[in-house]
């Protein structure tokens, strides 16, 4: 066993969301403040009590959005004594390890997502989400004129491994068809969720096609939205309001494959398998204990991904084994038999929000809120967020 | 200045296109273009909100709105440029470059050029107003000294 130095000393006390919308006319920071208000008050704490704050993106500068330059200063928070900015899973993980390492006690997590021009002409129509773009950070330039570029923080190249996918392991589009249908089935019952409307397995067949095999309803919807969480020590959490839902082991994960996503590793070696492998080596909680799980569904491949990393089933496998956990009436994955998958709806169904509202999810889920959507009994919970090609998360939380 | 008539979200994107505008402060920039220097104010406590945010970071309401202020302040803290950020450019005559306390509050602060007046002649704690120049066929607030007004304190 690897060490583990979160081991339910960590605890998720406050969960705050912004309105989701696809077009809510509003700023980075604006959603940011709306979710970290709302988790801070769910936290039951009062603000000067946080002192660490991991905000939203890529740079730490970044003006017009909720990094935490502008997070601390807009939340009127005095001290902190450890502050940074991260995205996807990995920002939940960096506040968590930030209170397990006593770098600070309370740590905020802000995480904001829009609908950039990019993704359709509406959305480019607007001057103020072209402005998100202009003055956009990911720190280099992505493709630009030169086509050898292109898989520079690409979303194609999803497309082609999901081919490559099909191809190695001679299957079909069967896994990425139930991961679809379960998380719009879920997203039906979650008002938050931007798509209401459930999908057969049939629609998904017939969907638009984006990147060849990749279709529309492979895609997660952009949305506009935000996510915060507060997590604090796990001593400190049983004098506040909520059950406290513990932070039991975490992994992060990073390969060799470097900044063009075509020299992406083997099916079995992408950076979700890394993540997974460590996280295993951390947890003492074992796959059949996991009452929910969470795989991130940027790209439909991403869930089937993870879905193998993590072990449900052999590599190439998926298809045949979420056809054997489908739940025909419910139109939900129940794998082996009792664990559901992404309550929710996720990025295909309740909107984009870099996997941060899959741990939103969870910890309401662990506390046992959820009301009518809430999993009776759930206990643990398995995260997984992220890219094949960086920084992925692997969270096991836990509550009492 | 050119007349633009009722200045809609285009326009103030069209006038100021190296600006990062947000839905937080493009009724700034909505004011420059009307020649007027406004700053977001709490509608329920009354702090004045710099940089521009949606929300109040003193009592988090969000009655929050951009009000015009008074133009008159001091300057907190300066220094005079000789140079340009290109390290290939020529040294030339000094820009003072002046954080400008306002009256408003304490702390809030603008950046702004300090004009009419000698860049040597500039003191921390002067009393300075607002005005206005023109560079790029677009007026910008600018403060000068107060006359026959010094400062309240030696620079
Ligand atoms: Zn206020």
């Amino acid at each position: 066993m690897a060490r583990n130095r979160f081991n339910d000393t960590v605890a998720v006390v406050g969960v705050g969301s912004s309105p989701y919308g696809r077009d809510l006319r509003r700023s980075h920071l604006s959603l940011g403040l709306e979710a970290a208000v709302r988790a801070i008050e769910d936290a039951g704490i009062d603000k000067q009590e946080i002192d660490g704050i991991c905000g939203s993106g890529m740079t730490p500068l970044a003006q017009g959005g909720a990094g935490f330059l502008s997070l601390q200063g807009a939340l009127g928070i005095e001290r902190c004594t450890w502050v940074l900015n991260g995205w996807l899973g990995s920002a939940f993980v960096y506040a968590a390890s930030a209170v397990a390492s006593g770098l600070c006690d309370t740590a905020l997590i802000v995480q904001t997502y829009q609908r950039d021009p990019g993704m359709s002409r509406s959305a480019n129509a607007d001057p103020f989400r072209r402005a998100l773009q202009k003055f956009g950070d990911v720190g280099g330039d992505i493709g630009g004129s030169d086509f050898a570029k292109r898989w520079v923080h690409s979303g194609e190249p999803y497309a082609a491994w999901m081919k490559r996918y099909m191809h190695d392991y001679r299957t079909n589009k069967d896994a990425f068809a139930y991961m679809a249908v379960n998380n719009r089935s879920h997203g039906s019952r979650n008002p938050a969720a931007v798509m209401q409307q459930p999908i057969t397995l049939e629609d998904y067949h017939a969907s638009r096609m984006i990147w060849e095999p990749m279709q529309i309803y492979d895609m997660d919807v952009p949305v506009d939205c935000a996510e915060a969480h507060v997590i604090t020590t796990t001593e400190r959490a049983r004098d506040l309001p909520h059950k406290p839902v513990m932070v039991h082991a975490a992994s992060l994960g990073g390969t060799r494959c470097g900044e063009y996503y075509e020299n992406t590793l083997g099916w079995t070696e992408n950076a979700h398998w890394v993540a997974a492998q460590g996280l295993w080596e951390r947890s003492a909680i074992r796959l059949p204990e996991v009452d929910l799980f969470y795989p991130y569904d940027g790209y439909t491949i991403d869930a089937v991904g993870v879905l193998e990393a993590v072990g449900y089933c052999a590599p190439g496998e998926a298809g045949d084994f979420l056809k054997a956990n489908w739940d025909e009436a419910a139109q939900v994955l129940r794998l082996n038999g009792r664990t559901q998958v992404t309550t929710h709806g996720g990025g295909l169904a309740q909107g984009r929000a870099g996997g941060a509202n899959f741990y939103s999810e969870a910890v309401r889920q662990l506390r046992g809120s959820e009301g009518a959507r809430q999993v009776d009994g759930a206990k643990t919970a398995l995260i997984n967020i992220g890219s094949f090609f960086h920084d992925p998360s692997a969270v096991m939380l836990r509550a009492e | 200045m050119r007349n633009y008539g009722p200045i809609d979200d285009f326009t103030v994107f069209e006038l100021y296109p190296d600006i990062q505008l947000t839905h937080d402060n493009i009724e700034h920039y909505r004011a420059l273009a009307e020649r007027k220097l406004v700053i977001n104010r709490c509608g329920a406590c009354g702090t004045w909100i710099y940089p521009h945010r949606p929300m109040c970071p003193e009592c988090w309401s969000w009655n929050v709105k951009p009000e015009e202020i008074s133009g008159f302040g001091k300057v907190f803290m300066f220094t005079l440029l000789y140079h340009e950020r290109d390290p290939g450019s020529a040294t030339r005559e000094p820009l003072p470059v002046a954080a400008v306390e306002l009256v408003e509050q304490k702390g809030l602060r603008y950046l702004s050029r300090i004009v009419n007046c000698r860049p040597e002649d500039i003191r921390h704690d002067m009393l300075v107003r607002l005005t206005w120049i023109e560079i790029g066929n677009l007026e910008w607030p600018a403060f000068e000294p107060i006359p026959g007004l010094g400062s309240d304190a030696r620079g």
